[in-house]
């Protein structure tokens, strides 16, 4: 059963939920956007601070300066013993100065190695093309666990014709420098960032990269192509954005982990919750609280109604209260007691009418005791009399006396059968019925067989045919009455036929079923077939066909006790069908 | 008490109803014995001082002046000196509660009265006939 008691509270509930919900999930994603931006700004500052460092990097000027050193420009144009020392001391100069530099070398335009420094061993290999102005850096090289990039810058020389062809007398400065990876560099760096922040640093192009503390593979692709922040997977997820180093081949990318940016949406979350819960329980009692003062005072106007629904004429509604709904409960009780005050009119007009009708009831049975009693004593006198009288006094009785006796006999056993069959009538009207399942077609054969036993005086043949008849519910006896009745009666209506035929059938009509006796007799005047069920009725005369004429209104009173229906169809001379409807047996 | 004098007591108000029954008990020689009551009163009055003559049957009609049939029927019953007294309840009424009452009262048989002279002669000397002579009653 729906209460308003129950769905109100549940609906402020489902509606505090639904707020809550949509404020924490408003909240948070404005944190995490907040989160995000404060992540990225972050971001992007070390990188632009990192992408500075190295293009600023010292060696850049170095070796441009070195180029143009005069000692190297003397010994790349007049070579000698004394310009190569003196070269060579101007390379162990800048070599000596950094601890990166592992390497110096001067080399001729076909990459021939004419002086170098330093132990790192590169053999016959140009690192970089030189820039002409000024020096470049090539792509970062790994060997082993050691990164390395060549600085080369092209020095002063000059082109001179000298035979055939022209000699270029001037060569390749080349620096190979080391990166320092280890623990202490990586920490320095991140501690410099405030933590959490890791930095990478490689080739635009790929492998090798480095977190300055060890040799790391590179970003993937789609975070080295994006100038936007990127999330990708390293041992977490990280929120990444890379930045080209202009003017070099490299590359510097900065992440943050992605569970340290929404840290604080979660945050946001955990503390949100519990107080979005409390206003719910809270709104939940509240609303449950409100709906039980609200709808207490309903409850019991409607149990109230419901009691007197159910016939409990004396219940009311408590009072007490002095709003709309104390007034609802006065209009109540008012309507209750008027409501009440008009049963119990009622109730005593119906014992009233029903004594009366019991009076009228009991005065017809005694009146239909006397018709028993006291109609019969005189006529049994008029009939023993008149037959004392022929059989006594015969001998003084001419034969018109002796007519005239046997008209009285004979009427006075028609009014004895008269009298018997009004009772059997009016005893209908008073009998209670007992009802249950009822074969009829076993009962249309009984009752077609007892007329064929006792059928006499017929001159043809008759034939009595009983179809399907489904099956009734119905008082046996009365019914079996009926069968009677109907048979009797169309057996003797087709007495002077040559070829009697009744038949006892059943048809489905509107979804009940019509039970009919047929027969090809005398049949009726159609204009007549109203006063047919009619008591004393008859539509023939007693020299044509016997009976007291109450054998179709017994009929019909049986059949209308059931609660059914009955009717005929008929022409003069043609046969006359009796139909009757009964309510069906339950299946 | 004594049982010669009076065989069967016939108690019947309708004098005519009270002739035809004498003239059906006289054509099977049964009514040279027969002790005719008016009314209910009567009756109890036949049996009132315990000194009467005991009938071997008695012949009830259910509608009598003054003390109805049933009446007598049930004082009859009830009574230790008469309620051996086979009684017949002759009567106009067919209807069922008389026909309940009656037995519930003690009846022996009950005889509806039918209204064909010959049928009515028939039923009344076969009651006077199965009573009179082939019915045993205690001693």
């Amino acid at each position: 059963m729906r209460s308003i008691q129950r769905t109100f509270p549940l609906f402020v509930t489902a509606l505090l939920l639904a707020v809550a919900i949509v404020q924490l999930t408003i909240g948070y994603g404005a944190v995490r956007r907040a989160s995000r931006s404060v992540a990225d700004t972050r971001l992007r500052f070390v990188d632009s601070v990192l992408v500075d460092l190295f293009q600023s990097g010292p060696q850049r000027a170095r070796i441009t300066a070195l180029a143009k050193d005069s000692a190297v420009v003397a010994f790349l144009r007049s070579g000698g013993q004394r310009g190569r020392a003196q070269a060579l001391d101007a390379l162990r100069r800048n070599t000596l100065d950094t601890a990166s530099n592992v390497r110096l070398e001067l080399r001729d335009f076909s990459g021939r190695l004419l002086l170098s420094t330093g132990r790192f061993a590169l053999g016959d290999s140009v690192l970089v093309s030189p820039g002409t102005d000024s020096a470049r850096f090539g792509p970062l090289q790994r060997r082993d666990t050691v990164l390395f990039f060549g600085v080369a810058a092209a020095t002063g020389g000059t082109e001179q014709a000298a035979g055939n062809g022209t000699e270029r007398s001037g060569g390749i400065v080349q620096q190979v420098a080391r990166l320092q990876l280890n623990e202490r560099t990586r920490r320095t760096l991140t501690g410099l960032s405030g933590g959490d922040m890791a930095f990478l640093f490689g080739n635009a192009a790929g492998d090798p990269w480095t977190d300055f503390g060890s040799i790391v593979s590179a970003p993937p692709a789609n975070v080295r192509n994006s100038p936007t922040p990127t999330r990708y997977e390293r041992g977490e997820t990280k929120r990444a954005i890379a930045k080209a180093v202009p003017g070099t081949p490299w590359m510097v990318a900065t992440e943050l982990p992605s569970r340290l940016i929404i840290a604080p949406a979660r945050a946001y979350l955990l503390n949100m919750a519990p107080f979005a819960a409390l206003i719910v329980i809270i709104g939940t009692l509240a609303a449950w609280w409100g709906s039980r003062r609200l709808t207490a005072p309903l409850v019991g106007v409607t149990q109230a109604a419901e009691a007197i629904a159910s016939g409990d004429l004396t219940h009311r509604v408590p009072k007490g209260r002095d709003d709309e709904l104390g007034r609802l409960a006065h209009s109540f009780n008012a309507m209750a007691e008027q409501v009440s005050r008009s049963h119990q009119h009622l109730e005593a007009q119906v014992a009233q009418r029903t004594k009366a009708l019991e009076g009228t009831n009991a005065e017809l049975e005694s009146f239909s005791y006397s018709v028993s009693h006291d109609l019969r004593a005189p006529l049994r006198a008029i009939h023993g009399f008149s037959r004392i009288l022929l059989e006594d006094h015969n001998a003084k009785l001419d034969p018109e006396a002796q007519r005239l006796l046997g008209v009285i006999d004979q009427n006075t056993r028609r009014m004895g059968q008269l009298i018997d069959d009004l009772l059997a009538f009016s005893r209908l009207g008073r009998t209670d019925l007992s009802t249950g399942p009822v074969d009829m077609k076993e009962l249309a054969k009984t009752v077609a067989d007892e007329i064929q036993r006792t059928d006499n005086g017929r001159q043809g043949s008759l034939e009595i045919r009983i179809d399907a008849l489904p099956p009734a519910r119905g008082d046996r006896g009365l019914l079996r009455q009926v069968m009677t009745n109907l048979l009797q009666n169309a057996a003797k209506f087709t007495r002077d036929r040559p070829s009697a035929q009744i038949e006892v059938g059943s048809r489905e009509d509107s979804g009940q079923t019509v039970y009919f006796v047929k027969d090809n007799g005398a049949g009726f005047d159609a204009r007549y077939t109203d006063k047919l069920f009619g008591v004393f009725q008859r539509l023939h005369s007693t020299e044509q066909f016997d009976g007291t004429g109450v054998g179709l209104a017994i009929v019909k009173r049986i059949v209308q006790r059931h609660g059914g229906r009955v009717w005929a169809e008929g022409a003069l001379n043609q046969g006359a069908t009796f139909f009757f409807t009964l309510p069906g047996e339950e299946r | 008490m004594q049982s010669h004098g009076v065989e069967i007591l016939l108690v019947e108000d309708n004098a005519n109803d009270a002739e035809l029954t004498l003239r059906a008990l006289k054509q099977r020689n049964l009514a040279n014995q027969v002790f005719v009551c008016h009314d209910g009163a009567e009756a109890l009055d036949f049996f009132a001082n315990g000194e009467g003559p005991v009938p071997k049957v008695v012949l009830l009609d259910l509608k009598l002046p003054k003390v109805d049939g049933l009446e007598v029927l049930r004082r009859l019953k009830q009574d230790s000196r008469t309620k051996t007294i086979p009684v017949v309840v002759l009567t106009s009424s067919r209807e069922e509660p008389d026909i309940e009452r009656a037995y519930a009262l003690g009846a022996n048989s009950y005889i509806v009265k039918p209204v064909d002279f010959e049928a009515f002669a028939r039923a009344v000397s076969d009651v006077g006939l199965y009573w009179l002579l082939l019915n045993h009653p205690p001693q």
